[in-house]
């Protein structure tokens, strides 16, 4: 009999503490909306803040919340305060839709941007579409973000990543044709932003007679460059195209030394676009003449970046030289934003995206435009390494030096 | 073949209330929530048909699950969706090609025991995972895969995935049940039991384990096809990834293996709250770190699982004034006396 | 002809490093049926450890395997006595693959909080160097890697072989109960064994780290071939492991010149299932029935 009764006092107990609960939680959610409707605008963000993604999560959570304490240092979107809801998608696509569910139906945020990867851009920025939200994101460049064919989409880099190399085409077609190579090889990592760029500019350069003597991909998993560099070499190549990443562009420029080939241009994708890690990983005094493409320096003389790049040494320490490119992209897509909402003068999406289509955007990350599914219309930067310094060679507009030729390794 | 009344109105009410709640919730972020937790409980109850009923622990089920979703992608990039709901008509074909396709899978990787099988099916989903990445024509390689866009009205968009994968997670409740009800669940638990014994009497062990393998491996494939087609985009590290393996084991270990409903209740109770955490916790990277502490605690505390500990204390209590009651949540498991002969 | 062989050299340089791994995982099944799938994120847990201290102290990552053998054996023990000990009832064996699974998700959480998901790379001063013999190339690490790798094997065997303590472990291994009968403690060295295992993980993680670039999520690709090796070898035969990873390391590397690297890691998947096809039980692995 004691034992019933304490367990109905057990049961009433327990429905008092979870009624409070409820009670709670309800409150806090009309608080929310009351006081998000009276100041502040709510941007929601997903970013992969664990997982794979998550570098380059973390700096793009930098380049947003610059972008917010920026843009509320001038007065916010239409007079009222932005607030980031910046949450966790694991680098998983299925959070990443769980996600953009949440923050456009669940906390009914007012705006959206965009997370990190093409990988996870593509599923989320259909979320977006459906909901008619604008959906201007850093760094879904790969041709899937656009093959979808969303009219909400705003890539917020100059050229779409398929392009990445086509600076590199223009070039080298830009020279009279006794100074072109005559032969090319095209090593590429199995990735949807190393290789393709790379077949298209070996396309190009074979329809203008430039003869491929090499062309292969390897695995994302590979450790071991040298036997490819090997087979690079043995093909006698006047240009060296490298499709790459990070450490196996370091690598390959490293297999280069080691084997003491000097080709007349060498140009690796990615990696050599670094301008912190490139040197120490290779030596300084070895990158004299490496060619790669970028689209954000820190001597970039952009609409706002040197006010970003001095935010940033201030928030986070270091030099301008430190500052991921993510960090750089993610507060392109803030400037944008404030750009057009100032105008559309309204926070409503429909509008924003006519808006967005009409108009060209200055960012740190150049000017910006877009066709109809959000593919930029304008052309990434080559740069190259002259006297221990990466700068931007081509196109002549905004070039800082004259492309030099190759000379030997030291 | 017995059916319970109490079994029946149990399943009955539980299947019923699955289909009110989408009418009852209807908020997009509740029946997305709700459509990746059914998927999980299919996942779970498809696995633990397999590895929870014969004890063969299989590590590579998520390929299945790639397999499905592959399927799914290819056959629709080339051809139109009509209504959109093609996608749904061909999962059976999905189901019986993929499982046909794992035979000889199976048949190579249950020449082997216990801990090697383990080992065998989790280098199978690395191989998987590579030739998805490999196999560029056909899988489009590292570049992923679109799917076309569901033509559904925004308003309800999330109710034909959640049916859908309702749908996945009855059927395989309904093919648990019967396994478990039928000569074939008998010798599954005599495999798991002793597997020399049960062949020594007569027991088909290999053809027993295929079928339920086999099996197991067409209802995955479909929780994979519907989900390839609800995200509209899939890549190899997402299609077989091992954090859905993960995912789908260890709801069964929650609840209980060998259990009817266990692999349900327990994700139920786990992918909501991952979800929920995973968004909440956002700014404190540990994510990976809670879900990994999660692992160990269930693993740790609740080898059995919340059913058959909850059902252990129920029989106990049971035991003090009638005979032993015979009941779906109590695993499939030898008692004792059976297990010493 | 001279590409060929320049791969084979090189496929048994690598396949010593990874005979070194998993040679502990292997004896660590031989002693308690553990598999510990967290030997992979243990491998990839010492790269840092070693990286880190040759960035902040200067410490070659060579010499830092004297540092990281004790303290990651000390982790090994803790993980055992912590994780692998409490797992009760008839399937721990399978429990123990989950378990460790999880802690490998959690070294690889912790990595990704502590340092960053970028690859790394410990560049030691000898990293690119090579030298040349016969008009074949041997790098450097590789060759210093592999020296060690096979120096801690020996030891390792001479450990099992000549040491009162080895006995009691190969007792273990051979028969439990005998072994419990003739007073030597399981337990007690399942848990130093769990420890033995986790330090070849350590060894070869600073060698690895030499060789490799490495970030957190490496584990998976290491882990799936560790494993593959130790089935191919055998369950519990360290010799069987030995020769498993220099077919692998061989393998890989020739098909990666001859045919593709794309199609490298998938060759050696071939080999282990058509060895499996003929004999279930690997090279050296004893019939196994339910264990």
């Amino acid at each position: 009999m004691q034992r019933r009764i304490r367990l109905g006092a057990l049961a009433v107990t327990a429905s008092i503490v979870v009624c409070a609960a409820l009670a709670s939680t309800v409150a806090a959610k009309t608080d929310g909306h009351a006081s998000k409707a009276a100041s502040s605008v709510v941007i929601g963000i997903s970013l992969s803040l664990s997982g794979d993604f998550s570098d380059e999560g973390k700096a793009a959570k930098r380049g947003y919340q610059l972008w917010q304490a920026e843009v509320n240092a001038h007065g916010g979107l239409l007079g009222r305060k932005v607030q980031l809801k910046i949450v966790d998608d694991t680098s998983s696509p299925t959070q990443v839709v769980t996600n953009y569910e949440n923050l456009i139906t669940r906390d009914k945020v007012d705006l959206v941007l965009g997370p990190f990867s093409t990988l996870l851009t593509a599923p989320a920025a259909t979320i977006a579409h459906r909901y008619g939200y604008a959906f201007i994101e850093p760094a879904g460049g790969g041709p899937s973000v656009f093959a979808a064919k969303l009219n909400n989409v705003f890539f917020a880099q100059p050229a779409p990543a398929i392009k990445n190399a086509d600076v590199l085409a223009n070039y080298i077609l830009s020279l009279p044709k006794s100074e072109r190579p005559k032969t090319a090889a095209y090593p590429m990592l199995d990735d949807p932003f190393a290789a393709p760029p790379i077949q298209r500019l070996q396309k190009r350069l074979e329809q203008a007679g430039i003869k491929t003597v090499y062309s292969a991909t390897y695995p994302s998993e590979l450790t071991d460059w040298s036997p490819i560099v090997a087979k690079v070499v043995a093909a006698k190549p006047d240009l060296i195209a490298a499709g790459t990443q990070n450490v196996d562009g370091y690598a390959i420029a490293k297999g280069l030394i080691q084997l003491h080939y000097n080709p007349k241009f060498l140009y690796i994708e990615n990696g050599a676009n670094d301008p912190l890690d490139f040197p120490t990983k290779i030596g300084r005094n070895e990158t004299s003449g490496i060619m790669s493409s970028g689209d954000w320096f820190p001597a970039e003389k952009s609409n706002g970046n040197a006010a970003f790049i001095k935010a940033y040494v201030k928030a986070y320490g270091g030099s301008g030289q430190q500052i991921d490119t993510t960090s750089a992209e993610a507060y392109s897509c803030g400037q944008i934003l404030q750009a057009a909402v100032a105008q559309a003068h309204t926070l409503d999406n429909a509008t924003l995206i006519k808006t967005l289509h009409a108009h060209t955007y200055r960012t740190v990350n150049g000017t910006l435009s877009w066709d109809k599914y959000g593919s930029p219309k304008g052309e990434t930067i080559l740069v190259q390494w002259v006297g221990g310094k990466l700068v931007p060679v081509y196109p002549s507009k905004v070039a800082l030096h004259k492309p030099i030729l190759k000379p030997a390794w030291k | 073949m017995r059916i319970r009344a109490v079994g029946l109105a149990r399943g009955g009410t539980i299947l019923a209330l699955l289909c009110a709640l989408p009418f009852a919730f209807s908020a997009h972020w509740v029946v997305n929530m709700f459509v990746f937790t059914l998927m999980y409980a299919a996942l779970a109850v498809a696995w633990n048909l397999f590895a929870g009923y014969s004890g063969y622990i299989s590590l590579g089920h998520v390929a299945f699950f790639g397999l499905g979703a592959y399927a799914e992608a290819i056959t629709f990039s080339h051809t139109s969706i009509g209504s959109g709901y093609r996608p749904f008509y061909v999962l059976p074909l999905v189901a019986i090609g993929v499982g046909l396709a794992s035979l000889p899978i199976g048949w190579v990787a249950l020449r082997t025991r216990a801990i090697t099988f383990a080992i065998v099916t989790l280098t199978m989903l690395f191989v998987f995972q590579n030739l998805a990445t490999n196999l560029r024509s056909i899988t489009h390689g590292s570049s992923g895969y679109a799917l076309p866009v569901p033509t559904f009205s925004v308003a309800t968009y999330e109710r034909p995935f959640y049916f859908a994968m309702l749908g996945i997670l009855a059927v395989a409740l309904l093919v648990s049940w019967h396994v478990r009800t039928s000569k074939l669940g008998l010798m599954l638990f005599a495999i798991r039991g002793d597997e020399e014994k049960a062949r020594g009497l007569g027991v088909r062990t290999t053809g027993s384990k295929l079928l339920v393998f086999a099996v197991s491996a067409g209802l995955t494939a479909m929780a994979g096809a519907v989900w390839a087609y609800y995200l509209t985009y899939i890549y190899p590290q997402y299609a077989v990834d091992p954090l859905v393996m993960i995912g789908s084991v260890l709801p069964v270990f929650l609840g209980g293996r060998g259990t009817l409903w266990g692999p349900v209740l327990g994700a139920f109770i786990l992918v909501p709250a991952q979800q929920y955490l995973a968004y909440r916790l956002g700014a404190s990277e540990l994510y990976l770190v809670a879900y990994a502490a999660v692992f160990v605690v269930i693993l740790l505390v609740l080898p059995r699982g919340i059913l058959p500990s909850l059902g252990g204390l129920v029989e106990r209590w049971r035991y003090r004034g009638s005979a032993l009651a015979a009941d779906d949540e109590l695993p499939l498991q030898p008692r004792i006396g059976e297990r010493a002969a | 002809m001279h590409t060929v062989v320049q791969a084979v050299i090189l496929g048994v340089l690598t396949g010593g490093v990874y005979a070194l791994m998993s040679s502990g995982l292997t004896l660590v099944f031989g002693i308690m049926r553990v598999i510990n799938v967290a030997q992979g994120a243990m491998v990839i847990l010492a790269a840092y450890l070693s990286s880190l201290m040759f960035s902040r102290i200067g410490l070659d990552p060579f010499l830092s395997i004297f540092l990281l053998v004790p303290a990651m054996f000390v982790v090994g023990v803790a993980a055992q006595l912590l994780f692998i000990r409490s797992l009760r009832g008839d399937h721990s064996v399978e429990m123990s693959l989950l378990v460790t699974w999880a802690l490998a998700l959690g070294v690889e959480g912790l990595l990704s909080v502590g340092f960053s998901t970028t690859d790394r790379t410990t560049l030691t001063s000898y990293a690119d160097k090579s030298w040349s013999l016969a008009g074949y190339q041997f790098s450097v690490p590789r060759v210093i890697g592999f020296g060690v790798s096979i120096l801690i094997l020996v030891l390792l065997f001479a450990l099992l072989r000549y040491t009162k303590f080895g006995r009691s472990i190969r007792a273990v291994v051979q028969n439990v109960a005998a072994a419990r009968l003739l007073g030597v403690d399981p337990a007690r060295v399942s848990a130093i064994g769990f420890g033995i295992g986790v330090s070849t993980a350590a060894a070869a993680g600073a060698v690895y780290g030499v060789i490799y670039p490495f970030n957190p999520g490496s584990h998976y690709d290491l882990i799936s071939r560790l494993l593959s090796i130790i089935v191919l070898g055998g369950l519990g035969s360290v010799g069987g492991a030995i020769i498993a990873a220099l077919l692998l390391g061989i393998t890989e590397s020739v098909v990666s010149v001859e045919v593709s690297p794309t199609w490298a890691a998938l060759a050696f998947f071939i080999v282990l299932i058509a060895v499996l096809i003929v004999r279930p039980q690997g090279f050296f692995g004893l019939r196994e029935r339910t264990l």
